[in-house]
């Protein structure tokens, strides 16, 4: 055996109650589970310690971190063995080299990736799916489903037309050869998007297609029985029904599975989040699969003036500002009399939330006195509003004064819990490497399995490995993974029930471009393996294996 | 079954006169638009497609779903 872990409580995937024993893995697999009485060349004692399937992340942006760092830091860490980039319409493949800009001037807006970072991370050296696949294959440590992004397939078609107009016969037929290519190269469904801003703040490319369309490329994911991913208008719950019945309905029509993401849980709305649930179950009573995705971790936004925060989208004025901006002319539009009166004009029917704002990091030593208070707590020593002293603090920080508005919603644990526990229930919509300046897309199974499992007991530990190995994998199509069963590949992470949980926010310089992101660091997971190689020790760091696959991709 | 509030995929040239006309047959037009507009606030609160545009001055996308009938509560 190359591996053998011993002695461990096996959570084995599949809802079935834990049990003692022993994992013996030879050539990435799993060889035996249960007493193996081989050696191993590498022995891992994991007496008191939890072994499971490796965790699936079904809704990440890692897309363009995967051509920089293979391992997608730090998700292994938290766990997670395989991802799935390219949600919401967005993939960095195919992409013709003239639409590059614009490409990236999406994931700039809507994933807030840090153009610097595509400057200095990315050799474009691609412009096929199948080149991309080839490219990320070259150092990849976890493992990669890949989506296929609508916007994407409409651009390569289309070119500017494709955020104007619907497509005609023959381009809608030359979207579904190409998305066939993809799906040969290794795509593991397809995204779309309803609700998405371009970087001009105009639709995105997938929101110029009509059903008619859409319904054309479900029918080549029914060729291949791929995924259909939608971010929908998560905000209302009339429309996020009306999506269910739309996905309902492609479900049936072509025998395909979909899913919505993500669905907020928020208070005040606690009725209408159950109609989205029971018109789910009927909707699959009906024979649809239709998959809502719920995150496990409750909702808070961190930002500084200097990038343009989700939190002031409904602010034109200050949007524009920030997102059009440099941080000289952000200065210089707060500095200015006029402009700023206009601004906070703008922003003072949002008191109540500045108020609640809370200061987080500054860079002057005169200011340090404030951090850790709220905005109102900081006006009242100012003597002026916690808008104004927000504006105030920018301005002598230079911008790099950094707040967070937490615990925004998605925080009711009862609530929350029923519905990560309920059977037509995916745990996903992490968001994984995207909103890098506005939280910490980390660390959300660490928090399910500390906070919702051991802390509050609202799911057995069982149930919570289950829904984010084997049902993930089950529901994405992702085959010979999610469980610890002879003859999967050896996927498996081991950790400490006992202390695992999601580590503290903080603020990293790891970006390509001296760039800057929210991380967590995973507490109580010990070691991961991917592929039957040892991917990540706690106490040792990655090592150099880099066994990740392409899933669907013909292996190289 | 739970009440579904009714809508629509518009068609790639839909406009809200074209649909009141369709779905709203029996109101006067100028009602049904109005009617339409109050029921799809996050279409009628977007901003039209720019001028030069084959959509100008139309903010309905061709992927949006069109409610054609009052919010549940209201009825």
């Amino acid at each position: 055996m190359d591996i053998v872990i011993r002695n461990g409580s096996i959570v084995d995937g599949s809802g079935r109650p834990a049990y003692i024993g022993d994992i013996g893995i030879s050539a990435g697999r799993i060889h035996q589970v249960g007493h193996v009485s081989a050696q191993g060349a590498t022995e891992i004692d994991a007496t008191g310690k939890t072994v499971s399937p490796g965790f699936i992340d079904p809704h990440t942006h890692f897309d363009a971190q995967l051509l920089w760092d293979g391992a997608a830091k730090p998700a292994i860490e938290h766990g997670v063995t395989t991802i799935v980039p390219g949600n919401c319409s967005l993939s960095l493949a195919p992409l013709k080299a003239a639409d590059r800009m614009k490409l990236v001037g999406m994931f700039n807006q809507i994933e807030e990736m840090p153009l610097v970072a595509f400057e200095q991370g990315v050799t474009w050296n691609w412009e096929t799916f199948d080149e991309f696949v080839s490219r990320i294959q070259q150092d990849l440590t976890i493992n990669v489903a890949p989506l296929v992004g609508h916007s994407v397939l409409r651009l390569w078609v289309m070119g500017q037309a494709a955020t104007e107009r619907t497509a005609t016969a023959t381009e809608t037929a030359e979207m579904q050869s190409l998305l066939r290519q993809c799906l040969d190269a290794g795509a593991i469904g397809l995204s779309t998007s309803f609700v998405d801003m371009d970087e001009k703040l105009q639709p995105v490319p997938s929101r110029y297609a009509d059903h008619a369309e859409l319904d054309a490329l479900c029918a080549v994911l029914a060729e291949y029985n791929r995924i259909l991913q939608v971010v929908h208008e998560f905000y209302d719950i009339d429309l996020t029904i009306g999506r269910i019945d739309q996905l309902a309905e492609l479900s049936l029509t072509h025998k395909i599975t979909t899913t919505l993401s993500p669905l907020f849980i928020n208070r005040g709305d606690f009725e209408g989040v159950d109609r989205v649930i029971a018109r789910i179950v009927e909707q699959n009573a009906a024979g649809a699969r239709v998959w809502p995705q719920v995150q496990t971790r409750p909702i808070d936004i961190s930002f500084s003036f200097a990038v343009p925060s989700l939190l002031f989208i409904r602010l034109r004025g200050w949007y524009r500002v920030m997102r059009f901006g440099t941080p000289a002319t952000i200065m210089a539009a707060f500095q200015d009399e006029a402009q700023r009166q206009q601004l906070v004009q703008e922003a003072t029917s949002m008191m109540p939330l500045w108020s609640t704002l809370i200061l987080r990091q500054v860079q002057t030593e005169a200011n340090q006195q404030y951090v850790g208070k709220t905005l109102a707590e900081i006006a009242e020593l100012r003597g002026t509003d916690a808008l104004n002293a927000m504006i105030d603090l920018s301005l002598e920080e230079s911008l790099d004064a950094h707040f967070i508005s937490a615990d925004m919603g998605h925080n009711d644990d009862d609530k929350v819990g029923s519905m990560l526990r309920h059977p037509h229930v995916m745990i996903g919509a992490s968001d994984g490497g995207a909103h890098i300046l506005s939280f910490s897309t980390y660390g959300d199974t660490g928090y399910l399995l500390g906070h919702f499992v051991r802390d509050k007991q609202l799911l057995s530990m069982e149930e919570a490995i289950k829904k984010i190995t084997s049902d993930t994998a089950d529901i994405w199509a992702i085959p010979d993974r999610g469980l610890l069963k002879s003859g999967y590949i050896a996927d498996i992470t081991i950790f400490d029930a006992n202390t695992i949980d999601r580590g503290p926010e903080y603020y990293v310089q790891d970006v390509p471009g001296d760039g800057h992101r929210y991380v967590r660091d995973a507490i109580g997971v010990e070691t991961v393996i991917i592929g039957g190689a040892v991917a990540y020790d706690h106490l040792l760091g990655y090592s150099d294996e880099h066994r990740g696959q392409v899933i669907g991709a013909p292996q190289r | 079954m739970i009440k579904v509030r009714k809508s629509i995929h518009p068609s790639a040239t839909d406009t809200w006169e074209s649909i009141a006309a369709r779905a709203l047959a029996a109101t006067p037009l100028d009602e049904g638009v109005a009617s339409l507009q109050s029921w799809n606030l996050h279409v009628f609160s977007r901003a039209p497609a720019v001028p030069g545009s084959p959509r100008a001055g139309n903010p309905i996308l061709p992927s949006d779903l069109i409610f054609v009938e009052p919010p549940l509560l209201a009825q």
